[in-house]
């Protein structure tokens, strides 16, 4: 028999330079949200990035979403996750929580079961480190390549799940990850580096 | 007479600045790896990091936090150059608030160049940059000297004003240590350097990359795995 957790939280986040609507857009489809119900995820928590939050509440009003009663302290999110809301997706019971940006962004992704992200470095070493498994989502409509690039390459060596903000990619990295183990990031000691710095520092 | 005796002292001033120019670059002395047990590894270590903004910002803090152990030991001095009041407040609250046992000191640097500058633009503040961070680094640089000490760096653009008033200071003093710069090239770059990073190629005593095959192409760059 299956046993269900009591609360699997799915953590969708954006990073802190510019915003990533395609991505929220996509995520907050009902289809999508229903899999994601569907798969045991009972909260899920997006930081959609500067400027999106009337967007965001649209979207969820939209879709007959009802304001509810936010099962994460505001000590968790932050006291500086500005534009905070909360709303429920009735007919999955998912709770959605959104907020712009918050300085506590490693210490959510720890609450978080997954996590779906842009592809920043900063965004997948926060997620890696804390030992989440990993989606990440590129935003192929930055200029700058080594998103793409940098997503590849850790999807290559099994670290992450990688696809563009698409349905139905998003959608088949969900199903890997209910399927599918990743490879274990590589910790960031090095003692042959630790060696090196103090031969240079105290010779 | 005079005038010849003029002549041979420059001569000699200047051939010695020039062995010392060539002794200053990296390039022409090595930093093997390997364990050498005679070096006394005790005693309090000075630091100069640099917090570059945004992904610099955030791969620098998790570097000093991985490596607290000798970079954040008890008795440091570290001093920490910034160019936004944002990383600065990251680094009091992830590390220096963690960390008592260190003595912080804050510098702030002008940014070389925003993102998206005009050429002129970029021009004008690259040399506001480059005189007001030579009193920081000329400070920064005394207070090291003669102990032991690292400046580490992983861009963007500032960090190249900061090593290169390292290394002329380093050069026109002709008492002063080595600078122990070492560069960490950031996660992102897979394929190819960034434009700091093939700068500090020439200037770093220790060039890192956190992808292998960048030291295919780059002899000199080490490669650790992933430090951040």
């Amino acid at each position: 028999m299956m046993v269900v957790m009591a609360s699997k939280t799915v953590l969708v986040t954006c990073g802190a330079t510019v915003a990533f609507p395609r991505l929220v857009d996509v995520v907050l489809r009902k289809k999508l949200l229903e899999r994601l119900s569907d798969a045991g995820f009972r909260r899920l928590i997006v930081q959609y990035g500067k400027g999106y939050e009337t967007e965001f509440e649209k979207r969820l009003d939209a879709m007959g979403c009802v304001p509810t009663q936010c099962s994460l302290d505001d000590s968790v999110l932050g006291t500086t996750a500005t534009g905070s809301c909360c709303r429920s997706f009735v007919p999955k019971g998912l709770e959605i929580v959104g907020f712009e940006y918050s300085s506590k962004v490693q210490d959510i992704v720890r609450i978080a079961d997954l996590v779906i992200s842009h592809a920043g470095t900063g965004s997948i070493l926060d997620a890696l480190r804390a030992g989440r498994p990993l989606i990440v989502c590129v935003n192929d409509e930055l200029m700058d390549n080594h998103q793409q690039q940098i997503a590849d390459r850790f999807e290559e060596k099994g670290y992450v799940w990688a696809c563009k903000p698409r349905e139905s990619e998003i959608a088949e990295c969900l199903s890997r990850s209910q399927s599918e183990t990743l490879v274990q990031f590589p910790q960031a000691y090095s003692a042959q580096f630790e060696n090196d710095l103090s031969r240079l520092a105290f010779k | 007479m005079n005038i010849e005796l003029l002549c041979v002292v420059l001569l000699v001033v200047y051939v010695v600045y020039i062995v010392r120019l060539i002794w200053v670059l990296p390039f022409f002395r090595s930093y093997g790896s390997g364990n050498d047990e005679s070096i006394d590894r005790r005693g309090p270590l000075n630091v100069f990091v640099f917090l570059g903004s945004g992904g610099h910002t955030g791969e620098m803090l998790r570097l000093v936090e991985n490596y607290k152990k000798m970079v954040l030991a008890k008795g440091n001095t570290v001093y920490v150059g910034y160019s936004d009041e944002k990383s600065r407040i990251q680094f009091i609250q992830q590390v220096a608030s963690e960390n008592e046992g260190c003595r912080f000191e804050y510098r702030r640097l002008k940014k070389a160049r925003e993102v998206n500058a005009g050429l002129f633009t970029s021009l004008v503040s690259v040399l506001q940059t480059l005189v007001q961070s030579l009193a920081v680094i000329f400070k920064v640089s005394r207070a090291m000297s003669g102990k032991p000490h690292l400046v580490l760096l992983n861009g963007p653009g500032t960090c190249c004003v900061i090593a290169i008033w390292f290394k002329v200071i380093e050069w026109l003093n002709l008492f002063q240590p080595s600078s122990n710069i070492v560069y960490v090239e950031s996660l992102a770059r897979i394929t190819s350097l960034s434009l700091t990073g093939k700068l500090l190629y020439w200037i770093a005593d220790l060039f890192i990359v956190q992808w292998e095959e960048l030291c295919l192409t780059h002899p000199r760059a080490k490669y650790y795995g992933v430090l951040v």
